[in-house]
């Protein structure tokens, strides 16, 4: 227990000094000068470590200690170079880190076991569903960059579809669990296929609808990937079936396909990420823009504040993986492809040691949510796949995704606390009786 | 559940394992291809508004240069001549980057180059003028004859210093003023930008250096190189017959003369009054590997290593084409069909021949200075090859010089000075037109300039001859070079 907290502090350490290093060197970059807030700033950023440190040793003392350095990290890096593109846009990013923080350790407060939230399984998919579509209603809905995926609410916009994809995770791996023996049931023969039962099915149907409906109506292909792709792993993790996957997977090409024959803005996307360059100062400059960015930070980066990375349209959120890229070079841009790596397995781990199906489900859950939302992205930008508009979690300017991100998080060091990792306790008894 | 999870895992670090190797590749393996994109314009606008050197010609005449404005930009680029140095300097602009030498010589112009950034340790400390100045091998007073010339007429200009490659004068009309695009007025830019890309005639590309043409009849000087170099031909022998038709293997397409006419005999008699039979003959005797490695030891199929972004590469097919093509392979002996040359490339042609057989690399910035004129870098006079033997390259000359004195090439006699040259007339498919071309060097024994002239044609020039049409441009560039009083030469005969 100790050994976790205790790694927590040290690597939370490095994640600070890092932070507030790489703000002074972009600050230093740009304007030959130290930030004036340097010191205040020093405070807050160990201010608020310690405030998310002290929550997980008082709430969650057993949980994995890995996790929330690699999000901090990851957040105080998006800070500092949201800050070089935009002085503006960082103080807001700075008060929603300190919300997100106060949202995590709230989190943890709040739900002392994750299967209570299942037991509310449908209540989450009715609140995921209205979430997802929220930005389609009229009057409150908001299109931005030609997506609907923004509520402006009191003064806030918001996207709720950050949260939405919590809220169906903790839906799915109630409902999973509960049904997992029925729908791993094969009784329907096709070919050499032994296929579940056709009504089971239904739920498949209706996820596949409904991220149709999100490509379609919101023109958001991320979201839409993120959400199908998120209830497809889940749905062939509990039941072990991998022709749920397949089927699954063939449905969603299919309504890819149909997509990019009936719909515009789909064929653009596809033909941007097969040829950015034969229209290198329409469609295709925002990639072209990012990859001419890599490009100028080679190995080592330009450095902080030296780059020109405010030429890619939305760099501070979609694109903010190139201004790392571009600045930190190739090291920096593996190092941040490193700690997604980290949290991925960390978060693995974490559902391999649960001992409970709910627990398990949901961390798989949670973990893929991250991990494939990270990969779309820059795997976008990097054309490994078509470009979504989606963010960098804990990385991109925004809110919604910060908040959101910092209660998965939570969740997932909750479920940690509950089965401490085996090993780590075997080494501590060791320890104990040395 | 948990060997789907363990699988998961596997996926996931096998996707950025993915990423990690597509981030090399795009960082490191392809980094420069994408740093020297066209479309990439970062280095341009980060020294936009920064002080940047200036450029003059070798004559000390400024043709580019840096002022300060009282806008936002604070700093703006003027060129004082317009449009007579554009597709030398090329222009700078906010949006589009730049083109020219100010694109290759951007470091340098910045003061972006570290050599000169930090010239002795103590600049490091005193804040001062750290671009760096161009000096062209330009000549302002070549440059200014051969804009009046070539007139209104679409086509392209470039003399060379045979012995050390620099570029006198380098001219193509259509060209634009590259201070409209400079221009702070972003939008008047843009208008302009748009304007000049809708132009068919294209006047942002250099016809000089950046378009192909067929070089016609100039051309019969490399397959002379070629058919000398493997002993097809001497100067004596053989002859060949007078005839006004040659049928080449594998055709019932037979080439005929210009005009009709009838013309035979050895080397010296063929290239006085360009014949084509004869050539075309000569053509397949030597075959297409002989033809091809005289014409890329010449620079063709290559880039030429001009100190100018993106050169366009002369070209001639490989010889796979040519093997059941007999009839192409005659065409191109000619300077016809495949066969596709700069202005730059066939400049290059007459300087090798000039420089007693050495190809120099074509150059166009002399040095490099600081502020103050203190030399930082010298660009100096390279080989770039030797495309033919020093015995070839004096027989070429005096083949040349009689053309100059007895044959197609009259209209370049200059009272005082022993010219040699060889004139084209290059078919263009799809009108009755003909690209008029001459290449020259002068004086024969001691060249101080080798030139090339084009002037194209379309529907509306006509039968243009390169003796006739060509040939007086090739003739004021030289005599201005040399400094020799302005004439008229005799007129030309027909090609």
């Amino acid at each position: 227990m100790t050994r976790q907290r205790t790694l927590e502090l040290s690597l939370l350490l490095v994640a600070g000094i890092v932070t507030v290093t790489g703000y002074g060197l972009a600050s230093l970059g740009e304007r030959s000068s130290l930030p004036a807030n340097i010191v205040p700033f020093l405070v807050v950023v160990l201010l608020l470590l310690a405030l998310g440190h002290l929550a997980i040793r008082r709430l969650a003392p057993t949980a994995d200690g890995t996790l929330f350095p690699l999000a901090a990290l990851l957040n105080g890096i998006g800070y500092v170079f949201i800050a070089r593109l935009d002085s503006d846009l960082a103080g807001l990013q700075a008060v929603w880190t300190m919300v997100g923080i106060v949202a995590f350790a709230t989190t943890l407060i709040i739900v002392r076991d994750v299967r209570d939230l299942a037991r509310y399984r449908y209540i989450m998919a009715l609140v995921g569903v209205v979430l997802l579509l929220t930005p389609l209603l009229p009057g409150i809905g908001r299109t931005i960059n030609g997506a609907r995926l923004w509520v402006r609410l009191a003064g806030f916009t918001i996207q709720p579809g950050e949260f939405a994809k919590i809220a169906l995770a903790i839906f799915f791996a109630g409902y999973l669990v509960e049904k997992r023996e029925l729908l791993a049931l094969g009784s329907w023969r096709v070919g050499p296929l032994l296929l579940p039962d056709p009504r089971h099915f239904g739920p498949l149907l209706a996820a596949w609808a409904t991220s149709l409906l999100i490509m379609v109506q919101a023109k958001d292909l991320g979201s839409s990937l993120l959400f199908f792709a998120l209830f497809l792993v889940m749905l062939w993790i509990s039941t072990g079936r991998t022709s749920y996957l397949l089927t699954g997977g063939l449905l969603f090409c299919g309504g890819a396909v149909a997509g990019w024959r009936l719909f515009d803005h789909v064929q653009q996307r596809v033909s941007t990420w097969l040829d950015p360059w034969q229209d290198v100062t329409g469609a295709g400059y925002q990639l072209a823009q990012s990859t001419f960015a890599l490009a100028a930070g080679g190995l080592t980066g330009t450095g902080p504040g030296v780059g020109n990375p405010g030429r890619i349209p939305a760099a501070e959120t979609d694109f903010i993986f190139s201004v790392v890229g571009e600045e930190l070079g190739l090291m920096g841009a593996t190092a941040i492809l490193a700690a997604y790596m980290l949290i991925v397995g960390a978060g693995l781990r974490i559902a391999l040691h649960s001992h409970d199906g709910v627990e398990t489900l949901l961390a798989a859950g949670l973990t893929t949510i991250v991990g494939v939302q990270s990969f779309l992205i820059i795997g976008g930008i990097l054309r490994l796949v078509p470009l979504t508009g989606i963010t960098l979690p804990f990385m991109s300017y925004g809110g919604s995704s910060l908040l959101a991100n910092y209660v998965l998080l939570a969740l997932l060091l909750r479920i940690s606390a509950r089965d401490p990792i085996v090993v780590e306790q075997a080494s501590s008894t060791a320890e104990s009786t040395a | 559940m948990n060997r789907q999870i363990s699988r998961l895992g596997v996926v996931l670090i096998a996707a950025y394992l993915l990423a990690f190797v597509q981030l090399n590749r795009i960082q490191l393996v392809d980094a420069d291809d994408y740093r020297s994109n066209t479309a990439n314009t970062r280095d341009i606008v980060m020294s936009f508004t920064e002080p940047r050197g200036s450029i003059r010609t070798a004559d000390g005449e400024l043709i580019a240069e840096t002022v300060a404005t009282r806008d936002d930009l604070e700093r703006l680029r003027i060129y004082p001549h317009g449009e007579l140095y554009a597709h030398l300097t090329g222009y700078l602009s906010l949006d589009y980057g730049a083109d020219g030498l100010e694109r290759q010589y951007n470091d340098e112009l910045s003061g972006g180059d570290l050599d000169i950034r930090i010239q002795n340790l103590s600049d490091l400390f005193i804040d001062r003028d750290r671009t760096g100045q161009l000096h062209l091998t330009i000549r302002h007073d070549v440059q200014l004859v051969a804009r009046a010339a070539l007139g209104d007429r679409r086509g392209a200009v470039v003399a060379i210093e045979p012995s050390t490659g620099a570029v006198l004068s380098m001219w193509s009309w259509p060209t634009y003023d590259p201070n409209l695009l400079s221009s702070h007025d972003l939008a008047a830019a843009r208008t302009e930008r748009i304007r000049l890309l809708a132009d068919p005639a294209n006047p942002l590309r250099s016809s000089a250096y950046r378009e192909r043409f067929a070089p016609g009849s100039t051309f019969k000087v490399v397959t002379a190189a070629a058919a000398l170099a493997d002993g097809t031909v001497t100067l004596d022998a053989p002859v060949y017959a007078v005839t006004d038709s040659y049928l080449a293997p594998q055709t019932t397409r037979p080439i005929t003369n210009f005009g009709g006419s009838s013309c035979g005999g050895d080397l010296g008699d063929l290239l006085r009054v360009s014949c084509n039979t004869g050539f075309a003959e000569m053509g397949i005797q030597v075959g297409a590997n002989g033809l091809i490695s005289a014409a890329e030891a010449f620079g063709f199929n290559s880039e030429p290593a001009i100190d100018l972004p993106d050169p366009t590469a002369s070209v001639i097919p490989e010889a796979g084409f040519f093997a059941d093509n007999l009839p192409l392979l005659a065409q191109s002996a000619i300077g016809q069909f495949e066969v596709a040359a700069t202005p730059l490339q066939m400049a290059m042609v007459a300087a090798a021949i000039a420089n007693d057989g050495t190809l120099m690399q074509p150059r166009v910035v002399e040095q490099v200075t600081s502020f103050d004129g203190t030399p930082l870098r010298v660009l100096q006079a390279r080989v770039d090859s030797r495309p033919i033997s020093f015995a070839i390259a004096q027989q070429l000359q005096d083949l040349m010089a009689d053309v100059v004195t007895n044959g197609t090439a009259r209209s370049l006699q200059i009272t005082g000075v022993e010219v040699a040259a060889k004139t084209g007339t290059a078919e263009i498919d799809g009108t009755d037109g003909t690209h008029a071309w001459i290449i020259a060097f002068a004086p024969v024994h001691d060249p101080q300039v080798a030139v090339a002239v084009l002037v194209e044609g379309d529907d509306t020039t006509g039968q243009q001859t390169g003796g006739s049409v060509a040939g007086p441009i090739a003739r004021s560039v030289i005599e201005a070079v040399l400094h020799v009083p302005t004439s008229t030469g005799t007129p030309a005969p027909a090609d």
